[in-house]
């Protein structure tokens, strides 16, 4: 299967749409935007990659790009050769969430396989040889449990993992030792962020052994109020321990930004509904607007609908826009390469027409 | 030239003594200049300096540097420099060290999640495994790398067939 003339064929498609992660269904999706988790596998047999040939290297991918697609893991997979994919589409699929910056940017033989739904998504060739995702849209941790535990079982029966009774899964790095999970929630906290309220959840979370990151993961930095909470530890608990304490965590914080959204409410109730109707009149009437500027006032707006200020969007819409108006997805949209400022005037014609319903 | 001391030796150690700007050579025999020299205050040498900076910060390091994983030849300063393994065998191979890392990475370092589905016929090999490769320590301690290479390459048959995919 070859998704590279996939991604130009139907490039109109898949851009102008996004994974079902970013639907707003689920549990507290006024606030929880995405569920993640993923498991970090190597095979037994190979080096990791850092010592791993270029010939090892080929036949770890293809040992798992066949069993992937031979066991039917997920609708109608698509793969993408990263090795052959041009920097857009690579930037593309970050974006997405589909791979990671680092899966973008390495090198040698590497691939992605992902479902229909953007659900599911297998690195090949990451930092580990495989990485499986599962990501869903609103707080749904059980279910995308539920959805990787049986894809990692179903791999398991056809490849043989490193494993250690002692240390568990054996990854390349030692701090995903063990049972290669990590979980992520995103949440969109802009009460938290407004009255600087949001360093207490940093530290709260930090007492638990869990960590704050940016939209896009580790070393990135936090935009659009959208903030990642993840287990550092991966060792020692169970993965279902691990779930849980992320789970007793994440309705505490939700309920402390409906909080502060209320306090804002009824405490600067003008200046707030300003800024929020000020945003909402940039999206609508701005003509060039950057990609930094575009989170805060999808921010803004994104609360403006959670406090039943604004009622002529739909969340998803919202959601959509805050991948769709990113600078790969815009130059995929117009099927040719654009510099910022040409992007600027893209993305705020592009968002004109969303919030216009044409 | 003589010894400027013990007037007997050759002089071999030229020394240039700077005291308020004045400028003096001295000659020494090699035994006299030892004496010498001990007098003077000696400057650590880079290696020491990082030796005795790498003992305060992790102390494990200076017990396996000189630790080489047999099966993907990573040292493990190797590993401490750039933060990943090179092979599953390394979580053997550097266990001294990397216990402490990864207590302190998770608070624990003993599994108690998942057991992949095929772990079953893995403990029964895992015996097996474990003697292979302390032979294979054995065997490169005492550098028979013929010995090794074949172990290695049982070792690898054995952890899962490379061929088994295709």
């Amino acid at each position: 299967m070859n998704f590279q003339g996939m991604l130009k064929m139907e490039i109109k498609d898949l851009s102008d749409n996004t994974g079902e992660w970013l639907r707003g269904t689920g549990k507290e999706s006024d606030i929880v935007i995405s569920s993640r988790v993923r498991l970090a596998r190597n095979i037994a047999g190979f080096p990791f990659l850092s010592r791993a040939n270029l010939k090892q290297r080929r036949e770890i991918e293809s040992l798992l790009r066949k069993t992937i697609i031979e066991r039917k893991i997920a609708q109608d997979v698509s793969y993408v050769n990263l090795n052959q994919a041009t920097a857009i589409d690579k930037l593309f699929l970050v974006e997405r969430h589909l791979i990671s910056k680092e899966h973008a940017e390495g090198e040698g033989e590497r691939g992605v396989a992902f479902g229909k739904s953007e659900t599911v998504s297998l690195m090949i060739n990451e930092e580990d040889h495989l990485r499986i995702q599962v990501i869903r849209s609103g707080f749904e941790l059980k279910k995308t449990w539920d959805t990787i535990d049986e894809i990692d079982n179903i791999l398991g029966e056809s490849l043989n993992f490193a494993f250690s009774s002692r240390f568990g899964f054996l990854t390349a790095c030692p701090t995903n030792v063990g049972t290669g999970m990590r979980v992520s929630v995103m949440l969109h906290l802009p009460a938290l962020g407004m009255t600087k309220h949001i360093e207490k959840v940093f530290n709260a979370v930090g007492k638990l052994g869990l960590v704050v990151r940016g939209l896009y993961g580790e070393g990135t930095k936090v935009s659009g109020d959208l903030y990642q909470i993840s287990n550092q530890f991966a060792l020692g608990k169970s993965e279902k321990e691990i779930l849980s304490i992320i789970e007793s965590v994440i309705p505490r914080i939700t309920s402390y930004e409906r909080m502060a959204r209320k306090a804002l409410v009824m405490e600067s109730k003008d200046q707030l509904e300003d800024r929020i109707w000020r945003s909402y009149g940039m999206l609508k009437a701005a003509r060039m607007i950057t990609s930094e500027e575009i989170l805060q006032l999808l921010s803004q707006v994104r609360m403006g609908v959670n406090i039943g200020l604004i009622d002529d969007i739909e969340m998803q819409t919202l959601n959509e826009l805050f991948v769709l108006t990113l600078p790969a997805h815009l130059q995929k949209l117009e099927g040719c390469e654009l510099d910022s400022a040409q992007r600027n005037v893209i993305r705020a014609s592009y968002v004109r027409k969303r919030l216009d319903g044409l | 030239m003589k010894c400027e001391s013990c007037n007997k030796k050759l002089a071999t150690v030229h020394l240039t003594e700077i005291i308020e700007n004045e400028k003096k050579e001295r000659h020494f025999c090699e035994d006299c200049a030892q004496n010498v020299t001990n007098h003077f205050p000696k400057a650590p040498s880079p290696s020491d300096i990082l030796t005795s900076l790498i003992n305060q910060v992790s102390p494990e390091i200076r017990e396996m540097s000189k630790t080489t994983c047999p099966v993907c030849g990573i040292s493990y300063l190797e590993f401490r420099s750039q933060g990943r393994l090179g092979c599953p065998m390394d979580y053997n191979v550097f266990k001294k060290g990397l216990l402490p890392l990864i207590e302190r990475m998770h608070g624990s370092s003993q599994h108690v999640g998942k057991v992949p589905a095929n772990a079953g016929a893995e403990i029964v090999k895992k015996n097996e495994l474990i003697q292979l490769r302390k032979e294979l320590n054995e065997a490169v301690e005492r550098e028979n790398y013929e010995k090794a290479v074949e172990l290695r390459d049982r070792i690898y048959e054995l952890s899962g067939n490379v061929e088994d995919g295709d």
